[in-house]
């Protein structure tokens, strides 16, 4: 990080404020620093608090001119049209994956035909921004009651916390729309703690989806591709979404922000590398032969393959690991086949629609196509590659 | 010839473009009697209009020519009134001629008071005549910026901010701060606590906003020892006030304030937009956590841009960046429309359209005066004015007067410039 010149110091505080100052070694410059001086004024101004509105203002400047996140300090972040609530230990929600889920709800509203139900997946949830900014962006569109069920998983439990009280807190916002209250179009968005490397969230997404099936535990191993012929036909989920840890370690040390090395959760970028303690080993070295940052998709890639879902979007890290996903869903989808066509039957697990979606996938198709293992790819939008697309409708 | 041997080649120039600077004082006059018969026969054709539209309306009922008949009602009732005070002023000259002195007496009493509401009928008339602003029903955007120089201008321009919010709490318009930006947001601040202000826009929602508030759009000159000024000197800065159309928030049927209707004026082609937006820098995604929600729209054949920073939300940000560009746009569409319609006319009115260049309004602080430079109207309260109160409404109502009787030539010129193309081509 290169060092901030004097002068830039003393022009904050003589054309800004002393405060802003204060906040320049977090922001890097005069501009940002005046916006989030204001905007520590507004929450300030909108909050009440026993002590005297200079002074907080003093204390989060300070606080956050020590590196912590603005959304930490204020505790909140805007995301799309609602507030999604920020604590320490969990990530903090992105403006790209606010972009990718405005996108991927503007495409769910328009399929034709227009879907009866709609029932969605988030792994790795996080503080539960994005089935909350899709179940919001939903209930817009959709003007005919549709039912949406929505079920959020996530590891950590602060986070899982964490995801129920922006529900709460949001609920009011999703009630606004007239027919979201009432009884014929339920909406129900639940979450819960689970590993998603462990062996039983398969059933466990199953039950879920069916809730009036009674799925028996699977007992020892059983895993998901096990129970794919012994399960009876269930409900196809029609959206998986997951924005998995997908950093290496490597770049974790080197290309990640300091606000975000040093006061976000490593157990939420990172994917954790306590081999033999957790069943992630497996598809690094066993099933997948992965890179250590990519063993997230494998496992997601596998859960998609039992419970096969109308679309499947994941979030990546960049162009390199986007192409790396691409890869391993062609290569798996044409393994599946040939181990179908062994057994006779005609595969399922072919995506007909394999994209890559760049920062703003609003901005549409620009005629940009990638080839990956001999099969054309459609790229999105314009910026960074930022998420996988998968589809089978 | 100059008295001085000699002047130096600066204060030449300066004497030679002094009169440039000199205001032009725009006072109103009385605009004359006089109703031009094209003017007079255009009335005629729209009334035989709304008398057919009101008979076929008995019939059957149009919602279409309803609103027609509505729109046009207002000169058909100007007209009949019209022709009232015409019949009952040539009823009076009969009297006059009468025999009975009696008479003569009673009518020449009678005169004066026809004559006046003879003038004033055929100033209604003509008002009736003037074709409504097509943004006259929307509500309105104030932008509300600093001229170059000195923070002097900047505490004015606040001091107009607040004025303008405090007069629509007064009058009871719904008013929403879109943007609000202070230069130096704790340094200084002026005389009476108000900040260096860089460019504020505030929305009043009120239907019609845009007819009440469309007399404001210029440049407001101050006249005052500023709280910063050691030696009592008194400064001159301006601060320049722009009034854009802005549509309502619920989407309404008029083809005017329908934005994705291609024919209305604030259309904008999505394509013909670039927006960019704060980029962080390396990896992005997870790897960065950034605050910066600014935007910025290009509208690429006009080259008009528009940043917004204001909300923590990028999509809030997006939405408004794009409420004030529609604004822009469908301003400048409607600028150069009137551009293009006033190098038609005749030439005598190419001096009485008010552009944003212009000095519109002076507030002298020494003397408790407000000045408006159209109407000629001086105030002299001019705390008053800056509270937003009664005489800030005195002054506006004079500039509405200003602005119709402007309309009223306007239209004149215009009837009569096409009458007269219309015998010359009848000559030929």
């Amino acid at each position: 990080m290169p060092r901030l010149r004097p002068s830039l110091f003393w022009r904050a505080r003589r054309e800004i404020s002393p405060m802003a100052a204060k906040l320049l070694p977090a922001c890097r410059d005069l501009e940002s620093a005046a916006n989030e001086l204001r905007w520590i004024r507004e929450y300030v101004r909108d909050t009440k608090s026993p002590i005297p509105d200079e002074l907080r203002v003093w204390q989060l400047a300070e606080k956050r001119g020590r590196g912590i996140p603005l959304q930490y300090v204020l505790g909140t972040q805007p995301f799309g049209d609602i507030e999604i609530k920020c604590r320490p230990g969990v990530l903090i929600p992105r403006p790209e994956t606010e972009a990718y889920t405005l996108h991927l709800a503007s495409l769910l509203s328009q399929s034709s035909p227009p879907p009866t139900s709609l029932s969605i997946l988030d792994l790795c949830t996080g503080t539960g921004c994005i089935p909350l900014l899709l179940l919001h962006s939903l209930l817009i569109p959709l003007r005919a009651p549709t039912p949406i069920f929505l079920h959020g998983v996530d590891i950590s439990p602060a986070a899982i916390r964490l995801a129920r009280a922006n529900l709460t807190h949001n609920t009011p916002a999703l009630n606004r729309f007239p027919h979201a209250s009432s009884s014929s179009c339920p909406y129900n968005l639940t979450f819960s703690q689970f590993d998603i490397f462990s062996p039983s969230l398969i059933t466990h997404l199953q039950h879920f989806l069916n809730p009036q099936i009674h799925t028996p535990t699977p007992t020892g191993t059983g895993t998901g591709t096990q129970d794919q012929n012994t399960e009876p036909p269930t409900k196809i989920p029609d959206l998986l979404v997951s924005n998995p840890p997908y950093i290496s370690p490597r770049d974790f040390n080197s290309a990640t922000a300091r606000a975000v090395r040093n006061h976000e959760p490593r157990l939420a970028l990172v994917p954790q590398q306590q081999e033999g303690l957790s069943p992630i080993h497996r598809y690094r070295h066993d099933r997948y032969n992965c890179r250590p940052e990519d063993v997230f998709y494998a496992r997601i890639l596998e859960i998609a393959s039992v419970l096969k879902p109308k679309r499947v979007l994941v979030e990546v890290g960049g162009w390199e690991q986007a192409l790396r996903v691409v890869r391993l869903v062609l290569e798996n989808s044409t393994a599946a086949t040939s181990r179908n066509n062994d057994g006779g039957h005609k595969s399922q697990e072919e995506y007909n629609l394999v994209e890559v979606w760049r920062d703003e996938p609003s901005a549409g198709d620009k005629g940009e196509r990638v080839e990956v293992a001999g099969r054309e790819v459609v790229v999105q939008g314009e910026g960074r590659g930022r998420a996988v697309y998968l589809s089978r409708v | 010839m100059l008295a001085a041997p000699w002047v130096c080649r600066s204060c030449a120039r300066s004497l030679r473009h002094a009169s440039i600077f000199q205001f032009v004082r725009r006072a109103s006059t009385e605009t004359p009697v006089r109703l031009p018969p094209a003017l007079l026969e255009r009335a005629r054709r729209l009334t035989a209009e709304h008398d057919q539209l009101t008979s076929t309306l008995e019939k059957d009922f149009d919602a279409k020519k309803a609103k027609r008949a509505g729109e046009i009602s207002r000169i058909a009732d100007a007209l009949r009134q019209f022709e009232k005070a015409k019949a009952a002023l040539s009823e009076l000259h009969g009297l006059l001629e009468s025999d009975d002195a009696e008479m003569r007496e009673l009518a020449r009493d009678d005169l004066e008071a026809t004559n006046a509401q003879l003038v004033e009928s055929s100033h209604n008339l003509s008002a009736a005549l003037t074709p409504k602003h097509p943004f006259a029903d929307m509500p309105c955007l104030l932008e509300i910026r600093p001229g170059p120089g000195g923070t002097e201008g900047r505490f004015f321009a606040d001091t107009l901010f607040h004025m303008y919010k405090a007069y629509c709490s007064n009058k009871g318009y719904r008013t929403r701060v879109v943007q609000y930006e202070a230069s130096d947001s704790d340094g200084q601040t002026g005389s009476e606590g108000e900040i260096a202000l860089q460019e504020a826009v505030l929305e009043v929602q009120e239907p019609g906003a845009y007819a009440i508030f469309r007399g404001e759009a210029g440049m407001h000159r101050v006249q005052r020892v500023p709280a910063t000024e050691a030696k009592g000197r008194t400064h001159t800065s301006a601060v320049a006030v722009w009034v854009l159309p802005s549509f309502p928030e619920n989407g309404t049927s008029e083809s005017e304030a329908d934005w994705e209707n291609p024919e209305s004026d604030f259309y904008i082609d999505p394509t013909e937009v670039r927006s960019e937006t704060m980029r962080a820098r390396g990896a992005g995604g997870q790897h960065v956590n950034k605050t910066e929600s600014a935007i910025r729209l290009t509208h690429i054949p006009t080259g008009t841009t528009v940043s917004m920073q204001d909300s923590r939300s990028q999509q809030r940000n997006r939405e408004y960046a794009w409420r004030l560009l529609r604004s822009r746009i469908a301003q400048q569409r409607r600028e150069a429309r009137e551009e293009m319609a006033r190098q038609m006319r005749s030439s005598v009115l190419a001096n009485s359209q008010i552009t944003r260049g212009d000095k519109i309004r002076t507030y002298q602080y020494q003397q408790d005066r407000c000045t408006d430079h159209r109407s000629g109207l001086d105030a002299h309260n001019l705390p008053d004015v800056l509270r937003g109160g009664e005489t800030l409404g005195k002054i506006m109502d004079s500039v509405q007067t200003w602005l119709i009787n402007k309309d009223i030539e306007a239209l004149i010129s215009e009837e009569e410039a096409s009458a007269a193309v219309a015998s010359r081509e009848k000559g030929k």
